[in-house]
Parts: C-alpha cells; sequence; structure tokens
C-alpha cells in the first residue's frame, strides 16, 4: 500500500524556511544555506546554495489522503490530515506541546459515513472553520465543514458500534459538522473564495463546479463541467480559478463563471498538480504523472477584464528542476520569488528557482530595455562626446547623419560625407565617386546632347567603361622635365579618360592634366597621396616637390624629405644597387602610398601587382593606376577582380568600379547587410540616372525602411524633406492623391477644378486659397455652384481664407516658399474627423485641439484628436 | 432534482452455482483489474439461489458463453437521481426511499419494469433501453434529465412522443409476493480502491468459495441465515454488502464504516423467481417504506429481490408491509 504513495510537500503558510513532506509519514523540514553553521551534518542538500534539515516525524496519521496546514501564526505546525476512510486528525510536528495546540491536536472529526477523505481547506478568515471534500455515500454529504474548536462530542454512541473505526478516545472525537453541503454527490476538490469568506467553491463528482454560500446552503452558483479536481484559486486575482481533469486545465473567471474563459493546452498524460505562483502574477505551473518537467503558463498578458471570444496569449514554457529524476510533486515558495522545491518519488528533494523570463525591446533611437522578474535594465549608449564615431551605433549616426541633411546637398554632392561626419572613407569614396559621376554625366549632357549611349556608360561604371573600351593606343612616355624614354608602356583611350575621369584624377578634356587633382590634394595636405599621383604620371620632379612642400608644411613630416632624397637617386639601371635597396626597404615604410612609389619605380613593366594590390591605397587611386598602365587584357580582369572583392566585402569605394547598376545594388546590399545603413543606400541609389536600380526591390525596401525610420524617430519633417527629394528624383514615387474632397451636394471632386494645386493626399486636401483675385471665390462647388461646408469654429465656409493673406501671385510663390507662407497656407487647409465628419480650417481645428480633447462642434463628444495615435506626438526633429 | 441518464448499456446475467468455476477469471479480472478493461460497470452479487452479474457492454465480453450463464435478453440503461444538494437541514431519506415517491412510483404508474441496485454511494434505477422515450416521458415533468454522453453530461430533450401515453390511473398497490426475512445481519460498506489489493484474496474467497465454509456452518442456514454477497465496482467506485459474520474477516479501518455502526436486516422478496416483466415490485415494497420514512437499500438480482431495512426498524417494516398485503387481500 504504501507503494502506491507519492510524496507531496506542503510549504508552511507563515515561516518561508520550513515545509512538509507527506506520503506515509509527514516530515518537517526546514531549509536554510548550505554549509552554514546552522545546519548539521544530516543536511540534505537541495541546490548549491541551499540545504534541508529534518526537524521532526509524524508517523500517527496512517492512510493519509490530504494535509491542510493551519493558516494563522499560532499553533505553528499544526496540520489536519484527511485519511481515506474519511475521518481528519488535527496532528501537529516539532511542536513543544503548549496549552492551544495541546487541546487540538489528536482531535478527530469523524463523518457519518466512512469514505475517502479527498480535499481539505481551512477557512482563512474564520480559522477554526475545516471543510473537507469527502467522496459520495448514497445517504450522506460530500463536503463537511467542521469546526475544530467545538466541543461537541456525542455521547450516544454506543461503545460496541466505534469497534470497526478502531478505538479512540472518544471525548477527542467530533461527529457534528458546523455545515454539510453536496448531498449524494462527490467532492474532488475544494476552496474557500478568497473574496468572500463565506463562500465556497467545489469541485464535485457529477462534473459541477459549484459555489456555494454559507449564509444561504440552498442556493448555489454551479456549471458543468469536467474539471473538476484541483481547484484553485489565483492569488493574485481573486476572481481567477483553475480546474483540471485529466490532462487538460481549465482557466474560470468567477464572474462569467458559464464557462471557462480557455483551456490550456491538453497534456498526453493526466495533471496531478495545478498551483498558481504566490509571488508572482498570473503564473501557473502544472505537472503531471511520471514527469520531470513543471509545465508553467504565464497569462501576464491576459486582457482583463477577459475580453469577449478572443483566446488570450498565454506563453508556456517548461522547466526541468532536476535532470532526469521523476517529479512526485512541488511546492511553491510562499515568499522568494519564482522559487519551488520539488520532491521526486524518492523523496529527493530540489530547490528551485524558475528563471524569469526576459523580454526585450529595442528603442527606435538606439536603447535597449529588458525586463527581468521585478527588475527593468536600459542599455543606452554613451550620449558624451567622447565616443569616438566609429563606435557609435548606427542608428545614432543616422539620426546624427538626417539632421544635419546628410543626402541633400545635390549641388556639391560630395560634400554630403562632410554631412555625414566626414570620417568614413568609404562614405567619402562614395560620395566623391557619385559627384564625379553627375559631373561627367552633366557635362557630358551640356556638350553632346545626343549621346545617351555614354550617358548611361557613364553610370554603370568603371568595370562597364574599361569593357566598352577600343582603340587604346600604348605609347611610351618620358619623365617628364627630361628627354629619357622610360621604359615603361602607357595607355590611352577615350573610355580610360573618362574611367581617369571618374576617379577624380583628371578633369573634362581630352588632355590628361592632372595639376589640378594635385593642387586640390596638396590643400587637403595629402601630401603622399599627391606624390604618388605625380609620380604616376611620371613627374619625379613633382613628386620630390610636394614631398619636400609636404615636409615644411605645419606639422609636416620630416620623414618625407629623406623619401624625396631617395626619390631623386631613382635610376632605371636593372641591377643599380638603389633598386635593390628600394625594393626591398620600401616594403618598411609606413605610408602606403610611399610604399607605392617605390614599388612602382622597382616594378617590371606590365607587373604592378605591389601597386595594384596594396588595399591600404584608395581603390580609386589603384583603378586610374591601372588605367594608365596596364593593356587591354590586364585591365578588364583586374577591374572585375577588384569589383568581386569589393561587391564580397560590401565596401563602397567599390561603386566605383560598379556604378549605379544592378552590381552596385548587390554591393550596396552586401554594405547594408554589414552596417544597416539604409540611409546612406536610400540616398545612394536615388541618384541613379535611368532610375532602373530604383525599381529593384531592395532599393524599394532600403527606401521605405529608412522613411519607416523616420517616422519611428518622429523625424516627420525629415521625412518629409526625404519623400519632397525623393520624388525629384524618382517621378515615379510621387503619391497620388489619395483623397479628395467631393462636394455634399453634387458628389464632384471640389478640387478638380484645381488640381494643379501641389499639395493634394495624405489626408489633408488643400482648397487653393491664394488670395490672388481670381481665385478668392472658391468657397462654392466648382461643379453646381452650392456653398462649401462651414468651419465648425469660424462657421465660415470653407474656401475663406483664415485671415488675410499677403496677395502675392502664383508665380512669385513657388519661387518663394518660405516657411511661414507654407504655414499659412496649411492653416487654410480642409481636415475633418473621419469618425464623426466634422472639420474645418486646419489651422482652426489644431488651436482648438490644443485645448481641447472633444469636437468642437457642440453636442459632438467625439474624441477626434485622440482617435489619432500620433496626433498627440510632436515631432522630435526641427521643422 | 437532476435525473442523470448514465451512458453504460448494462447486461444482467445469471450464473449458476455450479458453473462459477468457469467465470472467476474474467469476474477477477473484472472486479479486481479495473486497468485490464474498459469496464465501468460492474456489479456482482451471490444469493443462495445464483450469482447475478450486471456488467456493461465492454465488461461483458470478458465472460464466456455457458450453459451456467442465462442473461436477460434486454440491455438496460442505469438512472441516476441527483439531488440538488443544498438541503443542509432537512432530514434524510435515503436509497429507495428518497426516490420512492419520485421515480419508482411513477414508473411502476406506467407499467415500466425497473431494475433496483443500491450502492454503498447510490441508488441506480435500472430500465430496459426500448422503454426510455417512456421513461423520460414520465420522469420529465419531475426532474431535468440529463444524459451522459462520451462523459460529457448534456441534456437531454424528450422525444416529445406524448400522443399514445395515457395517464394511468393511480390504483393501490398490494404486495403479492410472499415475504421473508433472514436472520443475519448486513453491512453496507465500502473500501478505499487503493486498498483492494490487500483484500484482493479474502474478497476472492468471500466471493467464490463461501459455499465450502457454508457447509461447515451447515445448519446456519436452517434457523434463517441467508448467504448473500454483494460486490460493485461502478466508476471507481467500489461497493460492498455482506453480512456482519463475513466483516469480522477484514482488517480493521480497510472497510468504511459509518459512526454510528449501523447495521441492516434484509427483507427478500419474492417466492418464485420473479422475473424480468412483472412490474411495480420495487413500488410495492418502497411506498410503504418511504411513507414511515424507513430508509432502505433495494437490490434486484436475477431472480429475487432484496431490501435492506435498519435493524432497528425491522419489526416497523414487517408491521407496514404487512398492513399492506393485508389491505391489498
Amino acid at each position: 500500500m504504501s507503494s502506491g504513495y507519492k510524496p507531496d510537500i506542503l510549504w508552511s503558510p507563515h515561516h518561508a524556511d520550513r515545509y512538509v513532506i507527506c506520503d506515509t509519514e509527514l516530515s518537517l523540514y526546514r531549509i536554510g544555506p548550505a554549509g552554514s553553521s546552522e545546519t548539521k551534518a544530516g543536511a540534505l542538500p537541495l541546490s548549491e546554495e541551499t540545504a534541508a534539515t529534518l526537524l521532526a516525524i509524524n508517523s500517527d496519521t496512517p492512510y493519509m489522503k490530504c494535509v491542510a496546514w493551519y493558516p494563522k501564526q499560532e499553533p505553528e505546525c499544526l496540520l489536519a490530515v484527511g485519511q481515506a476512510n474519511g475521518r481528519v486528525v488535527l496532528t501537529s510536528l516539532g511542536q513543544s506541546h503548549n496549552s492551544k495546540c495541546k487541546e487540538l491536536v489528536g482531535k478527530e472529526l469523524v463523518p457519518k459515513h466512512a469514505r475517502q477523505c479527498n480535499t481539505l481547506a481551512w477557512n482563512p478568515g474564520d480559522s477554526n472553520w475545516l471543510a473537507a471534500g469527502l467522496d459520495k455515500h448514497r445517504a450522506d454529504f460530500s463536503v463537511l465543514i467542521w469546526d475544530i474548536s467545538s466541543k461537541f462530542s456525542p455521547e450516544a454512541v454506543p461503545a460496541e458500534k466505534v469497534r470497526l473505526s478502531g478505538d479512540v478516545d472518544s471525548g477527542l472525537v467530533v461527529t457534528k459538522p458546523l455545515y454539510e453541503l453536496g448531498q449524494n454527490d462527490a467532492c474532488l476538490s475544494l476552496c474557500w473564495l478568497p473574496r468572500d469568506h463565506q463562500k465556497l467553491l467545489l469541485a464535485g463528482m457529477h462534473r459541477n463546479l459549484a459555489i456555494f454560500d454559507l449564509r444561504n446552503t440552498s442556493q448555489k452558483t454551479f456549471v458543468n463541467t469536467k474539471a473538476i479536481q484541483g481547484v484553485t484559486v489565483d492569488p493574485h486575482f481573486q476572481d481567477r480559478v483553475a480546474s483540471f481533469f485529466e490532462g487538460q486545465v481549465a482557466i474560470w473567471d468567477l464572474r462569467k463563471f458559464e464557462k471557462p474563459v480557455f483551456t490550456l493546452t491538453e497534456q498526453p498524460k493526466p495533471l496531478t498538480k495545478v498551483a498558481w505562483c504566490p509571488t508572482r502574477m498570473g503564473l501557473l505551473a502544472t505537472l503531471t504523472r511520471d514527469s520531470n518537467i513543471i509545465r508553467l503558463y504565464d497569462m501576464q498578458h491576459t486582457p482583463m477584464p477577459f475580453g469577449d471570444e478572443v483566446e488570450p496569449t498565454i506563453i508556456e514554457r517548461s522547466v526541468q528542476p532536476c535532470s532526469e529524476s521523476i517529479i512526485s510533486s512541488f511546492a511553491w515558495h510562499p515568499s522568494a520569488q519564482n522559487r519551488m522545491v520539488v520532491v521526486s518519488p524518492n523523496r529527493v528533494m530540489n530547490d528551485f528557482t524558475v528563471f524569469e523570463r526576459i523580454s526585450l525591446a529595442w528603442s527606435s533611437t538606439t536603447a535597449l530595455m529588458w525586463a527581468c522578474g521585478r527588475h527593468l535594465y536600459e542599455c543606452t549608449e554613451d550620449a558624451g562626446q567622447g565616443v569616438a564615431a566609429a563606435e557609435k551605433d548606427i542608428a545614432t549616426k543616422m539620426r546624427e547623419r538626417a539632421q544635419s541633411h546628410y543626402g541633400h546637398d545635390t549641388v556639391q554632392v560630395w560634400r554630403n560625407h562632410v554631412l555625414a561626419g566626414g570620417d568614413d572613407p568609404q562614405l567619402r569614396s562614395l560620395w566623391y565617386t557619385l559627384h564625379y559621376i553627375l559631373h561627367c554625366s552633366y557635362t557630358e549632357n551640356v556638350e553632346q546632347k545626343q549621346q545617351s549611349n555614354k550617358q548611361s556608360l557613364i553610370y554603370s561604371g568603371i568595370k562597364n567603361i574599361v569593357k566598352s573600351s577600343s582603340g587604346t593606343t600604348e605609347t611610351r612616355r618620358c619623365w617628364s622635365g627630361s628627354d629619357r624614354q622610360t621604359d615603361v608602356p602607357w595607355y590611352h583611350s577615350e573610355e580610360r579618360s573618362l574611367a581617369l575621369q571618374l576617379c577624380g584624377w583628371i578633369s573634362r578634356g581630352p588632355d590628361i592634366d592632372v595639376e589640378p587633382f594635385l593642387k586640390s590634394l596638396e590643400q587637403e595636405g595629402e601630401w603622399e597621396r599627391a606624390a604618388a599621383v605625380a609620380l604616376f604620371n611620371l613627374d619625379i620632379r613633382r613628386a620630390i616637390q610636394i614631398l619636400n612642400k609636404g615636409a615644411s608644411a605645419e606639422k609636416g613630416d620630416l620623414n618625407l624629405n629623406v623619401v624625396a632624397m631617395a626619390l631623386s637617386g631613382y635610376t632605371d639601371e636593372k641591377n643599380s644597387l638603389w633598386r635593390e635597396m628600394c625594393s626591398s626597404l620600401r616594403l618598411q615604410l609606413k605610408k602606403p602610398y610611399l610604399c607605392v612609389m617605390f614599388a612602382f619605380l622597382t616594378s617590371e613593366p606590365g607587373a604592378y601587382d605591389a601597386v595594384l594590390y596594396e588595399s591600404r591605397v584608395a581603390v580609386r587611386d589603384r583603378v586610374a593606376f591601372a588605367c594608365m598602365f596596364l593593356n587591354d587584357a590586364q585591365l578588364p580582369r583586374y577591374i572585375d577582380k577588384l569589383a568581386n572583392e569589393m561587391k564580397e566585402a560590401g565596401n563602397l569605394e567599390g561603386i566605383l568600379l560598379t556604378g549605379l547598376t544592378k552590381d552596385g545594388v548587390d554591393l550596396m546590399e552586401s554594405y547594408v547587410d554589414q552596417t544597416g545603413d539604409v540611409q546612406t543606400a536610400s540616398f545612394c541609389m536615388l541618384k541613379g540616372s535611368p532610375g532602373e536600380v530604383l525599381k529593384d526591390p531592395r532599393v524599394q525596401c532600403w527606401i521605405e525602411n529608412y522613411r519607416n525610420l523616420l517616422d519611428a524617430w518622429r523625424f516627420w519633417h525629415k521625412r518629409a524633406e526625404f519623400d519632397i527629394h525623393r520624388s525629384k528624383l524618382d517621378s515615379s514615387s510621387k503619391p497620388l492623391a489619395q483623397v479628395f474632397v467631393s462636394c455634399n451636394f453634387c458628389g464632384k471632386s471640389i478640387s478638380y477644378s484645381c488640381s494643379a494645386m501641389p499639395h493634394q493626399g495624405r489626408g489633408f486636401s488643400q482648397y487653393g486659397v491664394s488670395g490672388s483675385p481670381t481665385k478668392s471665390k472658391v468657397t462654392s462647388c466648382p461643379g453646381c455652384r452650392k456653398p462649401l461646408p462651414r468651419c465648425a469654429l469660424c462657421l465660415m465656409n470653407m474656401g475663406t481664407p483664415v485671415s488675410s493673406c499677403p496677395g502675392t501671385g502664383k508665380a512669385d510663390e513657388k519661387a518663394d516658399l518660405t516657411r511661414d507662407k507654407k504655414l499659412a497656407q496649411f492653416n487654410n487647409w480642409f481636415t475633418w474627423c473621419h469618425n464623426c465628419r466634422h472639420g474645418g480650417h486646419a489651422g482652426h481645428m489644431l488651436s482648438w485641439f490644443r485645448d481641447h480633447s472633444e469636437c468642437p462642434v457642440s453636442a459632438c463628444t467625439c474624441k477626434c484628436m485622440q482617435l489619432d495615435t500620433t496626433g498627440n506626438l510632436v515631432p522630435s526633429d526641427s521643422v | 432534482m437532476e435525473l442523470h441518464i448514465l451512458e453504460h448499456s448494462l447486461k444482467v446475467a445469471s450464473i449458476a452455482k455450479e458453473g462459477i468455476q468457469i467465470c472467476t477469471h474474467g469476474l477477477i479480472k473484472l472486479a479486481f483489474l479495473p486497468s485490464k478493461t474498459r469496464c465501468k460497470f460492474f456489479s456482482l452479487t451471490e444469493t443462495p439461489e445464483d450469482y447475478t452479474i450486471i456488467v456493461d457492454e465492454d465488461g461483458f465480453k470478458e465472460l464466456p458463453e455457458s450453459e451456467y450463464l442465462s442473461v436477460a435478453d434486454a440491455t438496460w440503461l442505469a438512472l441516476n437521481v441527483v439531488s440538488g444538494g443544498g438541503s443542509a437541514t432537512s432530514s434524510q431519506p435515503i436509497g429507495v426511499t428518497k426516490i420512492a415517491k419520485s421515480v419508482i412510483a411513477p414508473l411502476a404508474d406506467h407499467n415500466i419494469s425497473v431494475f433496483m441496485l443500491s450502492t454503498y454511494q447510490t441508488d441506480f434505477i435500472l430500465v430496459r433501453e426500448r422503454d426510455l422515450p417512456m421513461v423520460m416521458h414520465t420522469l420529465s415533468s419531475e426532474f431535468t434529465l440529463l444524459r451522459v454522453v462520451n462523459g460529457e453530461t448534456v441534456a437531454a430533450n424528450s422525444t416529445g412522443v406524448t400522443n399514445g401515453f395515457v395517464k394511468p390511473k393511480l390504483v393501490p398497490r398490494p404486495i403479492i409476493h410472499p415475504l421473508s426475512s433472514p436472520s443475519n445481519m448486513f453491512c453496507v460498506t465500502s473500501l478505499d480502491p487503493d486498498t483492494l489489493p490487500s483484500v484482493a484474496t479474502l474478497l476472492m474467497d468471500v466471493m467464490f468459495y463461501s459455499g465450502g465454509a457454508k457447509e461447515t456452518g451447515g445448519q446456519s442456514e436452517d434457523s434463517g441465515h441467508i448467504r448473500f454477497f454483494s460486490f460493485s465496482l461502478i466508476e471507481g467506485y467500489i461497493s460492498l454488502v455482506m453480512d456482519e459474520q463475513t466483516t469480522q474477516r477484514f482488517p480493521n479501518n480497510v472497510l468504511f464504516t459509518s459512526a454510528s455502526g449501523e447495521l441492516w436486516k434484509m427483507v427478500r422478496i419474492g417466492g418464485q423467481p420473479l422475473g424480468f416483466d412483472e412490474c411495480g415490485i420495487v413500488a410495492q415494497i418502497s411506498e410503504p417504506l418511504a411513507t414511515a420514512d424507513i430508509p432502505a437499500y433495494y437490490i434486484s438480482t436475477f431472480k429475487f429481490d432484496h431490501a435492506l431495512v435498519p435493524e432497528e426498524n425491522i419489526q416497523s417494516v414487517i408491521g407496514a408491509l404487512r398492513t399492506n398485503e393485508s389491505t391489498g387481500q
């Protein structure tokens, strides 16, 4: 018989460190920190930190079916034990028998007819009351409410009649219950309702859950259900009750008792225990038979009060407190958060804390919040100025760039990299590339209007340009300033020249004149680069001059003089000491441009790998170099290889090679994948000439994402600016009018006649009130001449200007769209609530809702502005 | 009050005493190994004449076909009365007494034959499946009818066949069958299903090997003692009816006994086997008891009916029934 008993665990209601394990006997344990002086040698380890000490054992009560712990502080360790024959015995554990306890311990509460006692519950209010749920008997009640302080003990019971029930001290036997409920029925489970201590929730045999009120026991509220085992009230939400049946848990709302609010997913095995967590809202733990996991249901997000038919969301997860062993029972710790002790069938106990689910959310502004248990953590980017730009999150960078109008400089395109902060070499290269592309295509346009072929070639990148190259001439140029012929072949063609233009080395024209470029480099202090470019153009003297200049410049590097000296010793003799020393020592030079200079001078003609594959040298310089010194076979191969490298690395310098083509989108995709910088991607692709790249779904995706980002940051003005910028470059993105104002009388659109108006759609429809004499009479429908509705505030017909507007003509208006002007125009717009359909001048409406929440029309209680979720937010960017 | 029509389709069978050994395998399985069968309703009652088995269709498959096994041709349905439960203060007439006026008498009036099985936990009224529309019609005025379908209790709506059901005249019901009252006293009890394995051998001995025991105390039969034992396992609940001597053989604290330790005396109805078609027998007995407010158990078997009444009331019961007998004649 004892083999069938599985240990159950019961936590003391008042002593957070005591619990009882009950199987065939009752054992009281105290839980404490492991290894502390308090714990004795016999302590059982429960976890790494805690151990339990056995305090007392009570084996006086055989055939235990259920146990309930007396809810009051005193007497401390009084337990009610329900037995298989229906008797309820009061017993205690490890108590020095004080007077109060002594009186109660050993008391037996005996039902008229013996049957199994299924459940016990102390009344939370009147602690003398103990409810016992019994199996059914044809002639008896299944719920008996005992008063343990009752002294009544019928003497009438003849001695021989108690012979079957064993010998008991009849003085301690109580046979008259206070209340009897549920005739001809079984009670499988019961609990007192915490909201009203006179009420009792019973789960009975005839598939009923019933609520009895002891003040009027003839009335009951009941509901038919299978889920009649183990009713338990949520301690945090006293109208919520869980009950189970086999593998199914039903959650009830006592206020809507007709049917379960929802049922949890059915488990294949029957449930043995269901318990609400006392320390956390809405967390239900369930255990099935022969299982080693405890399933947790988090009803945190259940809407309360429960909605109509909507299934609430429940997060289900399971925990495995002790790796392999089967769990016999568990009990939540009464006060420590999410902590429980589990016990296995062979009485191995385990102290276990359910780790709280972490919920995490990114804000749109790089901050990260997460919540764990009762703690809320925030992780924000260090906003201090000391943070290096490179370490900043891309979102922060994008926000800063959006505020500095990044991408909007369409005249000096290269300046955009300065707007972006000017510290990113890739962006710098990208914007210079775009600058040169646009510059070339512009001048091309001006000079040769017909050459649309060439026009598109400019956008297609150097990779395609050099492929189309034809008629390359090979010359051997002299070192400038000397007649000495070099043995270096030098290539030239129209396409190569275009490529050099795109690299920024030369400006428009047939001549290869790098002098302006050198000048600009000198200005920027890029001495080494300038010297290298000069050298690649076979002008050693200029190179030396530049280096000298660099050495003498403010904060100049004196080493440049040494380099200049080395350079001046150049000799084209193959076996000279100079050559030998330079080719080996150049590798020790830290500056890449100085290094490639000597590499160039010491290389065999046509074998410039040391220059071409020096990754620290800007791509544009390497490409320009290749365009001059590689032949028609080598050049496309090199460019292809480099382009693929760039594409894989997502390096924006590669845009020079790929241009704004599908290849370029591939490259940009890889860049966005790495950085998330949709801003640069959007602006860059918008510059694409015929708009083919804009049709690429990836590009559309970047643009939409960027717009959404701006919206999320509440950068609505920036979003609008971007939209305007976008519609200028990509006319197909111009949104069509979505809202039309139709006349109440004839139903025709009133904006029909003034469709030339620039602002349409997006919820507002401007009705032009420019104040010009020809347009002043627009307070009536152009179709039927009936008056337009009146503004709810000024009661003037719509179309009437809000205030006197300076009478400027239409032509001026476009030229002079000052901010004040635009605002004044906006004030005249129609606006109306989509809910109550009242409205008027936008300016009036705005000022009304600044102080009011209800519609200005009297007797209309519509809270128009609150219906607009974004209506109460303020933009976080400046206008 | 609610009347639950349970979903078990029941067979009532009789096993002759001499043929019991061929059925023991099935019976032991049904009684002690409920997890091995799908049977939810099993009752075995031993009388001096035979063993009466009431079992559902799943359980019936466990019994062998045999010449010793006779089966009543009909399929039976069990009805169970559930009181609203509220009346905590009212005195409690129990068993058939409680339902005598509300269920048994109306059914008798409509000539519906019933088969009673009282257990420790409740009373089952068995009616033939074919009589169900009539039963529902008869009882729908008094009860909320609920039908158990696949474990769910659903409202059973009366089929609405009211035509042709004539409201019968209420006639006094005289007792027409001879009554006898054995001298031994009985105990109606139960035990915790968890403890069943520990007393299984004892129960088997009582069930199947009582013949030998009876022979040793052979003279008890003559002195008015009757061999009567009933075991039922219905929806997980065990109910036992045995005489006082038999209870002594059980260990302490295994049997559920009432605090008052009440004992019951038997009234045995019928001189000749009663058959299944005659109606009104239960009503004849239970109505006078209800009038006198005497609690009673009632167990029908294949051949005879048995009522159990509290020992202290036996004289008044006999008296009441005799009066009824005489008024009938």
